[in-house]
Order: C-alpha cells, then structure tokens, then sequence
C-alpha cells in the first residue's frame, strides 16, 4: 500500500471520528497507530475540534494533508465503528478501495428513526425533571415542551451552521411554553420543566471533554471545547432569559 | 424510594443515549451505568455531602462501570460515560444561577454558581481519575507479561 493512501486512509478515519464528538487524544491515537502499522513511524498527527493535520516526516518529500471539520455532532455508534475499523486495519492487510468504501458506509450509518429519537429525548428530559424533584403534572408537560424543542432545534439546525442560534431558539421555545403553561394553570411552576427540558441542550459532554482534553496536555482543543462550552451555556441562558425577563419586566409575572 | 431513583436515571440515560446514537447494543449497558452512578450520587447527597463531593464519587462510578461494559461490550468507554454522566450534569444549578443573575441577585448567583462550576469539574475529574487508573493498570500488565514471557 502507498504511503498517501495509508494517510488518507488515516485521516478519513480521525476525520469522522472528530466529526461524531471523540475526545482529541483518541482521534491522534488512531491515526499514530494506523500509520505505525503500514511502516510510517515518523507520522505525527495534530487534531483540534476544528481540523485535523497529518503529516509524515520521513524523507525529504515529506506529506502533509490537512482536513478542516466543521461541524461537530455526537454520534457514538460512529466513534464505536471507526475503532472497530482502525483495529481491524491495524491487524490486517486491507486494500485502500475496500478500506475507503467501508469508511464511507460508517460515515452514512443511518441514525435512530427521528420519531423514536424525539419520544425517548423527552422521555429523558420528563424523567430528569422529577430526578430534580418535580411533580407528575411537571413530567407530562416536560415530556411535550422538550419534544417541541427539540423539533425546533433540529429545523433551525438544517437552515444555519451556526450552534447558537438554534440553541438560544430552542431555549426560548422551552421557557415560552413553560410560562404559557403554568399561565393556563397546567403546573404550579414552571422552573422544573425549563430545568428538564433544557437538559439536552445543555453541553455538559463538551465541557467535560474540554477539561478532559486541558488535563491531558491537548493545551488547544481543551481550551477551544471549554470554551464551546461556554458558549453554548451563555445561549441557553440568553433564550430562557430573554422570555423570563420579558415576563417579569414588560408582563408583570413573577419568577417563583 | 431509591429503586424508583434508580429507575429514572436509568430510563433518562437510555432517552439520552439513543439521543447521542449509541450503538444498539451499548444502550441497555449506558442506563446501568448512568443508573448506578446516580445513586452513587443520591446516597452521598442525602447523607448530607457537598454536592461537588457527590457528584465526584458518581463520576468514579460512572468511570469504573463504563470501563467495565467496554470489555464486556467490546465498545469504546465513551459510549457508555457520555450518556451516564448525563444525570449528575447541575442543571438546576446553572438555571438558578441565571435566575440569580436575571433578578440582580448577585450573591446567590456566585455561590450557587461556584457550586455547578466546582460539580463540573468533579465530574470531569472522576471520569480521568478511572480512565488513567485503568491506563496504569493496562500498562503494568503488559509489562508483567512481559517479564513472566522472558
């Protein structure tokens, strides 16, 4: 096998693994050792959430491919593939024809059916509101304003590249509902349904990636996902915020 | 009272599961570690512990069950630590935290806020402290059959 197909071969590997939200360590680890396989041991590799550089340093025409990733969603069953993949590739002799087409078929692995994603989110989210301490009624109507949400994330997500804008969006939705119903006199307070609902917005893998990321040396891609992190939180807070404060301030409710 | 805790986070951490696309056969796995982890925490925080120091020992769980389900399910940790830690994120702590800021309640905004920071980085901490640990251990077997093959 040629040296380029063993690093593109590499590099798609760690492209959809950074894709589907693998911590960086992992990512470099496969490349290092899908390379270290095929006789390449002076490959190195440098991955941030936002691209990936491989290069082999070996001889004077030295190569160096770089793939810019932009956008970033978790995918486990993916992340689970690809190492299943690259263990197989590492072990065995696979032609780059055969090696591609099965990186392609791993990179369209169809997802969960939309509707049984949507029913289980809010499940979750319903279930996470009485963890919190809500009551029943609070279970019922988180189970809906999640499904909403959701719904209303994931149509903005198809429109913009942009993370925030759908999740600042989807947070304004969840606390619109929210304050409607306990208006109506469904629930007697809203503030365990906005805590459940917003739950899978909130980007606590990122954070704990990003941290995991800053204790392991990846000095970058640390910095970059807890800051992403960060973000994200202050566009939930934004969107939840902008509707209470439009509540309390201009309509005169009151927040407990 | 804990069963039914127990069976909330379960179903919770398996909603979030197929949420992140686990793979088919890890999700069962990821509900009873995100399970488990839970009431790791809920015993610790009715005792009476520090939320911080609670959420840390379900992270170590979480950590410990997820490198435990890795081999048996021949899956990647990741597949089961992402969705298990699902339940212990401070979720109601962040929202009061921005309560506290929308009400210009700065003082309970910065304690309460301190708190969820310090959570966080309880639970990034356990989830290392296993997967280095079981890194250590990896490594020292390998190097034991090493020296027992010489």
């Amino acid at each position: 096998m040629l040296k380029n197909e063993v690093l593109q071969i590499a590099l798609y590997s760690g492209e959809i693994m950074l894709k589907s939200g693998a911590e960086t360590y992992r990512v470099e680890d496969i490349i290092d050792r899908m390379c270290k396989s095929k006789e390449l041991h002076e490959v190195s590799s440098f991955v941030t959430p936002t691209g990936l550089f491989v290069s082999d340093n070996k001889t004077r025409e030295s190569t160096s491919i770089i793939k810019r990733v932009k956008n970033r969603k978790i995918d486990l069953d993916k992340i689970s593939q690809v190492n299943n993949f690259a263990r197989s590739f590492v072990k065995s002799e696979i032609p780059y024809e055969e090696a591609m087409n099965k990186l392609k078929k791993i990179d369209n692995t169809p997802k969960f059916h939309p509707a049984l994603t949507l029913i289980l989110i809010g499940l979750a989210a319903a279930f996470f509101t009485l963890l919190s301490g809500g009551k029943p009624l609070d279970f019922i109507a988180t189970f809906f304003v999640s499904i909403i949400s959701i719904i209303v994330f994931w149509s903005i997500d198809r429109l913009s590249d942009t993370q925030f804008l759908s999740t600042t969006a989807s947070a304004a939705v969840i606390s619109l509902c929210s304050v409607i119903s306990s208006k109506i006199g469904l629930v007697t307070s809203f503030d365990m349904i906005i805590v459940g609902a917003v739950m899978p917005l909130v980007p606590g893998v990122a954070l704990t990636n990003g941290i995991r990321d800053l204790i392991s040396g990846d000095i970058i891609s640390g910095i970059s996902r807890v800051f992403e992190a960060v973000m994200i939180a202050v566009s939930i807070a934004v969107g939840v915020g902008l509707v209470l404060g439009f509540w309390t301030g201009v309509l005169g409710g009151s927040l407990i | 009272m804990i069963f039914k805790q127990f069976l909330f986070s379960f179903i919770s951490t398996v909603g979030f599961s197929v949420f992140f696309n686990a793979p088919r056969s890890s999700v069962p796995y990821a509900g009873f570690t995100g399970g488990f982890g839970w009431i790791a925490y809920y015993i610790l925080k009715s005792a009476g512990y520090i939320a911080p120091l609670a959420s840390l020992a379900g992270a170590i769980v979480v950590g410990t069950l997820g490198e435990l389900f890795a081999r048996i399910d021949k899956k990647p940790v990741t597949a089961f630590v992402v969705p298990g830690i699902i339940p212990l994120v401070p979720g109601y702590g962040l929202y009061l935290t921005m309560i506290g800021l929308l009400n210009n309640d700065y003082t309970s905004a910065i304690q309460i806020g301190n708190e969820t920071i310090l959570t966080g980085g309880a639970i990034a901490m356990g989830i290392i402290i296993v997967s280095s640990m079981a890194k250590i251990f990896k490594s020292q077997k390998i190097v034991a059959l090493n020296s027992i093959k010489k």
